[in-house]
């Protein structure tokens, strides 16, 4: 995938390219909006629920994207932005606005996102947590690269160990030597397998940013914002 | 997929900035500070056992062209030996595919967070050793461009760095026949020219010539002795140029007078070399006159006195007990 | 100038005032023109002395008080000559011989900054 490629399917006439990208979008944004609204609003979660679906199907209805100049800011800030004024004329029309007709209505797990949200509310302002839970879909979606690059690559065994010593919160974490005995493996192979699967996951969560974002220099900025890197 | 912990987040984070040193000689140890362009991270050497700083770039690829500036620092600090210049080791590429720069490690602090403790004759002392690198780099034909108080290292034995040639430039004003050599290393490609070459406001605010701010192309060694000049100006204030004028008063006139010549918008009107506006920093640390402050009468009184007060005081005092043995004489 | 002549050329001026304050002591008044060159040849010798010593040794105290030693010590002399005045005579003698052992150190070039 090309830069542009993603936005500029999503502005498509096609409306099965335009189904495709903006499904590509909500992965990464969902839960970041979902969140948002929840907490900048305190609305229910089946409120928020309803108008996190809203807002993608308006996307799907070119309302909102015709409207991005990437010039002009972040795809990231512009979705907020948006997420804010569509709450704003909903809350001055005092009415849910109707789903387009014929739009595919996305597949979330809003549960999960609600149970995250009860142990969040309290921290933190909603922009943060809009720019957290990005980061988190960003990884999330980078793992899911890496799993199906592993898997047809035939380095699943990198996967597991990944998975096994980045992934899962235990604390403390297995050692090497205890990975290796787990795995069958002699510890530098655990070294050299960890090694090349953080590599890859490396690889695979940049470019999945870099099909998110529209310019070399917005793609940049959102990648040190992904490292936790304060810009000077 | 499944949502991942805060926990297992903020470790994926710091996994994506940690630079990936497998195939390389280095260990990475600790993270240290971020840039603009880049991390900086404390690395050992394991074939020397040494420990070393490791500049790395965020993105591999021609981000900006910054694999090319970091090429060019790298480049341009190796043809800068000088006590006042961190060494660099070695420069390439990581597994990763970013670039990487290895430099001496230094521990210590920045100007800023040193000069708090030292007295006026100490600053400008250490005013006189940043401007030495610099000049050593002036004769040379680089500019620094980036001069701040952020980008000078004091060592832990009192050694002054000067750091971060990232935006530095080859001059074409002052280099001498056999120099062009070392110039040239270290314009590996027309990219590199370009990235600070074409009229690109790269510096920082406060420390930066008004003729580097308009993006001049023609900028050169003068846009470091406004720097140094806005350097001098932040150690006897504290604070920035143009941050806090009014702290300017307690300044003694003839060093605010070395400061506005350096920091004149015009590059005729300011010192033409470091070395001479060191020069006039010795002269007022000597109690002799400045070039850039011309004084009054009762001024240069003041200033003689001051300087040799002790004579001064030791010959009134043999003259006054003459007087008292005339007047005893005379009774 | 180095720090020699600067001990003889301070000593030599300081002397010759010291001889010629005597003018204004009546009964010296006669021997003025004795005095003044006594005074001056005595000024001449301290500081030559202190010059010399400060050519070989760098330190501010030690300078005075070998030059504050040595004016005391000549101006001594002069006064057993002289049979009395001790206290007129030795105090500007020390006084001189300070002043010296001072400048001595504290300006004129030494022997081994002229490398640098």
């Amino acid at each position: 995938m090309t830069r542009h490629s993603l936005l500029a399917a999503a502005q498509s006439n096609d409306p099965a390219t335009r189904s495709w990208a903006i499904e590509a979008i909500a992965a990464a944004y969902w839960r970041p909006v979902y969140k948002y609204v929840r907490m900048k609003w305190n609305i229910a979660p089946e409120d928020a629920a309803d108008f996190t679906q809203e807002f993608f199907t308006r996307l799907l209805e070119k309302e909102f994207l015709d409207s991005y100049d990437s010039g002009k800011g972040r795809l990231r800030t512009f979705l907020r932005t948006c997420a804010d004024r569509l709450f704003m004329n909903q809350t001055r029309n005092s009415k849910r606005l109707k789903r387009g007709v014929g739009s595919a209505h996305l597949c979330l797990d809003f549960m999960e996102a609600e149970k995250e949200v009860a142990t969040e509310l309290l921290s933190g302002s909603p922009e943060d947590s809009f720019d957290k839970e990005w980061v988190r879909s960003i990884f999330v979606l980078g793992l899911a690269r890496l799993q199906a690059s592993c898997e047809s690559g035939g380095k699943l065994i990198q996967f597991e160990l990944f998975e096994r010593y980045d992934l899962e919160d235990a604390d403390p974490k297995p050692s090497y030597a205890q990975l290796a005995t787990e795995f069958g493996l002699a510890t530098t192979d655990v070294t050299n397998y960890l090694a090349f699967a953080r590599r890859e996951f490396r690889r695979c969560v940049l470019d999945q940013l870099r099909e998110m974002t529209t310019s070399e220099e917005e793609f940049r900025r959102e990648a040190q914002a992904l490292f936790g890197v304060k810009v000077t | 997929m499944k949502s991942l912990p805060d926990r297992v987040v903020a470790r994926l984070q710091a996994d994506m900035q940690r630079p990936d040193l497998s195939g390389t000689r280095y260990n990475l140890l600790r993270y240290v500070a971020c840039g603009g362009m880049g991390s900086v991270w404390l690395a050992e050497d394991t074939v020397l056992k040494r420990r070393v700083a490791l500049k790395v770039l965020d993105l591999a690829g021609p981000a900006d062209d910054l694999d090319v500036r970091l090429l060019r620092e790298a480049r341009i600090l190796a043809s800068l030996e000088h006590p006042g210049i961190v060494p660099v080791h070695d420069a390439g590429t990581l597994a990763d595919g970013r670039a990487f720069c290895c430099m001496k490690y230094v521990e210590g602090q920045t100007l800023a967070q040193h000069i708090a403790t030292l007295n006026l004759p100490d600053r400008l002392g250490l005013l006189e050793r940043i401007a030495e690198p610099l000049d050593f780099a002036h004769a040379r034909g680089f500019i620094h461009r980036d001069l701040k108080p952020d980008n000078v290292m004091i060592g832990a034995f009192g050694e002054v760095l000067v750091m971060d040639w990232g935006l530095a430039k080859v001059g074409v004003t002052s280099l001498e026949a056999g120099e062009t050599e070392i110039a040239t290393a270290a314009q590996p490609t027309q990219n590199s020219l370009r990235v600070t070459g074409q009229g690109s406001v790269l510096g920082t605010r406060g420390y930066m010539s008004p003729e580097q701010a308009r993006g001049d192309i023609e900028v050169d060694h003068r846009t470091d002795i406004f720097s140094l000049g806005a350097i001098l100006t932040f150690m006897l204030t504290g604070s920035a140029p143009g941050e806090l004028p009014a702290a300017s008063g307690s300044v003694p006139r003839p060093l605010r007078a070395i400061c506005e010549k350096a920091m004149a918008a015009d590059p005729n009107a300011r010192y033409q070399s470091a070395r001479e506006m060191t020069a006039d920093i010795t002269h007022y640390l000597n109690g002799e006159p400045v070039s850039a402050y011309p004084e009054g009468l009762l001024e240069r009184s003041g200033r003689v006195f001051a300087r040799h007060r002790t004579a001064v005081v030791l010959v009134a005092v043999y003259l006054i007990m003459r007087v008292l043995f005339i007047l005893f004489a005379r009774r | 100038m180095n720090k020699v002549l600067l001990g003889l050329l301070l000593g030599a001026i300081l002397g010759a005032i010291d001889g010629m304050t005597a003018w204004f002591t009546p009964e010296a008044r006669a021997e003025i023109a004795g005095i003044v060159i006594g005074s001056t040849i005595k000024g001449i010798i301290a500081g030559i002395l202190i010059g010399v010593f400060a050519r070989k040794v760098h330190s501010l105290a030690l300078g005075i008080v070998f030059g504050l030693g040595v004016g005391l010590l000549l101006a001594f002399i002069v006064a057993q000559m002289q049979h009395g005045y001790y206290f007129q005579i030795m105090l500007p003698g020390g006084m001189v011989g300070l002043i010296v052992g001072y400048a001595t150190q504290r300006y004129g070039r030494g022997p081994k900054l002229q490398q640098t």
